[in-house]
C-alpha cells in the first residue's frame, strides 16, 4: 500500500535531504570554480566563471592517477578475497556442526570491535620488518581483516535464510556438496555476498589511518591518504579547488557502485522458494 | 526402476531416541507403497533415509540389488518432491527442470530441451516454462516439482506429503494426476502422508507406522477390512471405526447398548478373555427398518436414543451416546491420543441409508452386521479376529 505523504513528511524530507548534500553541493561548487576565487577572501557559492581546469589538472597529476589506481587495486583485491573467505566461513558456521563455532563467531566480533588506531603502530613495526611497508599486501591484509568480521557476520545470517530443503533437493537431483554451494546456494544468497561486497569496498576505498602510515611513496599510498600530500606551491595556501575536484573524482565510483548494485541488494531473492 | 528393500532399518538420534525402530518393507519394481502414520510417526525419516538425507544407524537399505546405506544421495538415482516444493528461486521453471539433467553432464543441450520439454507438456506447464517459482501458484509449483523429478531417469520416486500446501479442490485433482503419472510411468514410487484418503486411493500397498514402528503392511482392502490391531483399525476410515467395551458369552457379545450374537468362528478366538473392545465401523449399522429381510439374517438389531443426525445426501451420520464404563476407559483414551483425536465423549457413530427417516431424539431401532465386527485384546491392542 503506498501511502500520501503529507505535507509535513515532505517538509521533514526536504529539511534532511538539504543538510545531508549541502556540504556536497559546496564541494561540487568549489571543485568547479578558478582557483583565484576560491583563495579570495570569502568565496561565494556559485562559481562565477564555470571552469574544467582543476579536474584537468587532477587527473593529468601523476601521483594523484597512481593513488587512483592504488585505491582501486588494493580496495578491489581486499573485497574479493574478503568476500570469498566470508562467503565460505559463513556457510561453514551457517550449516556446519563444529566445536569452537561459537569462539570463531565471538572472535570475529572482537576483532571488529578493536580500535584501528590502537593497531597502527604495532603493524608499522611488523610490516616493516617482515617487508610488507609501503606495499599493497600492506594495506590489503588489514582492510581483509578488519571487513572480515562484518562479512561473515552478514552472510551468516543470509545463509540461515535460506532453507535446507534447497539444499537437499540440489544433492538429490545429483549436485555434490560443493556444487549445490554454487549453483543454488550462492545465488540465493546474492543479496547478502553484494552487501558484505559493498561493506568491504567502502572501508577499504574510504580509509584513511591505515593509507597513510603504512605507506611511504606512491607505489603503494591510497587516494585519501595521497590528497593529504597535495598541496600547491604554497603550503600554507593548499589548492582548495583543485583538492575538491580530487574528493569528486573519488566519490564517483562509490556512488555508481551504490547505484549498481543497489537492486540487487534489495531484490528479495528468495521470495517464491518455498510455499511463504 | 527398481525395487526397494528396507531391512530392519532404525534411525536413533543422538539421544538414544529412535525415530524409526526396526521396520522392514520390500517396495516392489513398479510399485507404489504408502507410509503414512500420525506426525512423528518416523514416515518422513525413513523417506529421508531411501533418498540418503538422513544416516541410517542400523540395517539395510537396497536399491536395486545394491546396498545404499553409505552413499550420497547423488549416487541413488532417486527423484524427491518435497512438501515445500523446494524450487530453485533464482532459475526459472524450464532451468529448474532441467537442473537435475545439466548435472548429469551426460546430455546435450538439444536432448535436455527435449526432455524438458516432453515433462513440462504432461505436466500442462509449458506457458509457464520462462516464469520465475516465485510468480507461481501453488499448483503450479507443486507440478514444476514433479517436472523435476521425472524428467530424469531415476529409480524410483519418493514423494514427502506433496499434496498438504494445497487447498482441499486442487489436492484431489493432484492426488489423480500423480496416480495417472505413476501408473503411466510405472516407477516404484513411495510416498508419505498423514492424509488417509491419499493413502487408500493411491497405493498398491500402505504401510502404517506408529511411534518409529511398522504397524501394518498390506493392500488399502485389507487394511481397511482386516485391521491387526486397534491403532490401525482407528487410523483408517472415516468416520473411525466405533470401539466399544465388550465381554463375550458364548456366541454372544456383551455391548453397552445391549447384548448381539456373533458368528461362532469369531466367538470362539475370545472365549475366557474377559474384557475386549469390539470394534465396529460405522457402515455396519443401519437403520433397521430399511434392511432388507436377507440381510437381517446375519446380524442382530438394538434400540437406542439417537442424539445427532447428520444428513450428507448419499448417507446420513447418528450419533449414540453410551454409557462406557471405566474398565476399557483407560485403554481408549489412550487410543485416542496415538490418532490424534479429542473426543469429547463416548458415542456411537451409526452411518444411516440416506432413505432412513430416523429424526434426532428418536428412539430408533438400529441393526448391526456383526459378521463385520472385530474384537481387539484391550492389553495388547492385537485383533483376536484378525481374518475372519
Amino acid at each position: 500500500m503506498r501511502q500520501k505523504l503529507g505535507p509535513s513528511t515532505i517538509i521533514g524530507m526536504i529539511a534532511i535531504l538539504f543538510w545531508c548534500l549541502l556540504p556536497v553541493v559546496w564541494i561540487i561548487m568549489l571543485s568547479f570554480k578558478p582557483e583565484a576565487e576560491t583563495a579570495a577572501g570569502s568565496p561565494q557559492f556559485l562559481p562565477k566563471d564555470w571552469s574544467w581546469e582543476n579536474y584537468q589538472s587532477v587527473l593529468q597529476d601523476d601521483l594523484f592517477q597512481r593513488a587512483l589506481i592504488n585505491s582501486f587495486g588494493i580496495s578491489l583485491i581486499a573485497t574479493v578475497l574478503s568476500v570469498m573467505i566470508a562467503t565460505l566461513t559463513a556457510y561453514a558456521i551457517a550449516r556446519l556442526e563444529f566445536r569452537g563455532k561459537r569462539v570463531v563467531l565471538s572472535i570475529a566480533l572482537a576483532i571488529a570491535m578493536f580500535p584501528v588506531v590502537s593497531l597502527v603502530g604495532p603493524l608499522f613495526d611488523m610490516w616493516r620488518s617482515l617487508g610488507l611497508y609501503d606495499t599493497w599486501p600492506g594495506l590489503i591484509i588489514p582492510y581483509m581483516s578488519f571487513t572480515l568480521p562484518l562479512a561473515i557476520w552478514t552472510l551468516t545470517a543470509f545463509f540461515r535464510e535460506i532453507p535446507w530443503e534447497m539444499e537437499q533437493a540440489a544433492q538429490v537431483d545429483g549436485a555434490t556438496s560443493w556444487q549445490a554451494f554454487r549453483k543454488v546456494i550462492v545465488p540465493l544468497a546474492a543479496p547478502g555476498v553484494f552487501t558484505a561486497a559493498i561493506l568491504t569496498f567502502f572501508f577499504a576505498w574510504n580509509d584513511f589511518v591505515f593509507g597513510i602510515s603504512l605507506t611511504s611513496t606512491e607505489a603503494a599510498r591510497p587516494v585519501p591518504a595521497a590528497l593529504a600530500f597535495f598541496v600547491g606551491p604554497d603550503q600554507f595556501n593548499p589548492p582548495y579547488s583543485t583538492l575538491s575536484a580530487a574528493a569528486v573524482v573519488v566519490t564517483v565510483p562509490i556512488i555508481v557502485i551504490v547505484l549498481l548494485f543497489q537492486r540487487k541488494i534489495v531484490a528479495g531473492l528468495t521470495s517464491g522458494a518455498v510455499k511463504g | 526402476m527398481a525395487a526397494i528393500e528396507m531391512r530392519n532399518i532404525v534411525k536413533q538420534y543422538g539421544d538414544g531416541f529412535p525415530a524409526v525402530n526396526d521396520v522392514s518393507i520390500d517396495v516392489e519394481d513398479g510399485e507404489f507403497v504408502i507410509l503414512v502414520g500420525p506426525s512423528g510417526c518416523g514416515k518422513s525419516t525413513l523417506l529421508r533415509m531411501i533418498v540418503g538425507l538422513e544416516d541410517i544407524t542400523s540395517g539395510d537399505m537396497i536399491i536395486d540389488g545394491d546396498r545404499v546405506n553409505d552413499k550420497a544421495p547423488r549416487d541413488r538415482n532417486l527423484a524427491m518432491v518435497f512438501q515445500n516444493y523446494a524450487l530453485y528461486p533464482h532459475l526459472t521453471v524450464y532451468e529448474n527442470i532441467a537442473f537435475p539433467l545439466r548435472l548429469s553432464k551426460k546430455f546435450s543441450d538439444q536432448e535436455i530441451d527435449e526432455k524438458v520439454r516432453a515433462a513440462s507438456k504432461t505436466l500442462e506447464l509449458d506457458e509457464h516454462l520462462e516464469r520465475k517459482p516465485g510468480n507461481l501458484s501453488g499448483g503450479q509449483r507443486q507440478r514444476v516439482a514433479m517436472g523435476r523429478a521425472i524428467v530424469r531417469e531415476a529409480k524410483a520416486f519418493l514423494f514427502d506429503e506433496p499434496l498438504s500446501n494445497l487447498d482441499a479442490k486442487l489436492r484431489g485433482q493432484m492426488r489423480t494426476e500423480i496416480s495417472r503419472l505413476q501408473k503411466r510411468l510405472g516407477i516404484t514410487t513411495v510416498y508419505v502422508t498423514h492424509d488417509q484418503t491419499e493413502a487408500m486411493t493411491l497405493g498398491d500397498r500402505v504401510a502404517v507406522l506408529k511411534s518409529g514402528l511398522l504397524q501394518q503392511l498390506a493392500t488399502p482392502r485389507e487394511l481397511y477390512e482386516h485391521p491387526v490391531n486397534l491403532f490401525v483399525a482407528g487410523f483408517i476410515g472415516s468416520p473411525p471405526m466405533n470401539f466399544l467395551p465388550a465381554k463375550v458369552n458364548g456366541d454372544e457379545v456383551e455391548l453397552p447398548f445391549g447384548k448381539v450374537k456373533i458368528p461362532k468362528e469369531k466367538a470362539e478366538k475370545a472365549q475366557g478373555k474377559g474384557l475386549l473392545i469390539a470394534g465396529i465401523r460405522p457402515e455396519h449399522f443401519d437403520d433397521a427398518s430399511v434392511v432388507e429381510e436377507s440381510k437381517k439374517q446375519h446380524g442382530s438389531t438394538f434400540k437406542a436414543k439417537v442424539d445427532v443426525v447428520e444428513w450428507l445426501g448419499n448417507e446420513a451420520y447418528a450419533y449414540i451416546p453410551y454409557e462406557a464404563g471405566s474398565e476399557a476407559k483407560e485403554q481408549l483414551q489412550q487410543l485416542e491420543k496415538d490418532l490424534e483425536g479429542e473426543s469429547l465423549r463416548s458415542q456411537l457413530v451409526v452411518s444411516l441409508d440416506s432413505a432412513s427417516e430416523i429424526q434426532e431424539g428418536d428412539e430408533a431401532e438400529i441393526y448391526v452386521d456383526t459378521t463385520a465386527m472385530h474384537l481387539f485384546d484391550p492389553e495388547s491392542g492385537e485383533n483376536l479376529t484378525v481374518g475372519i
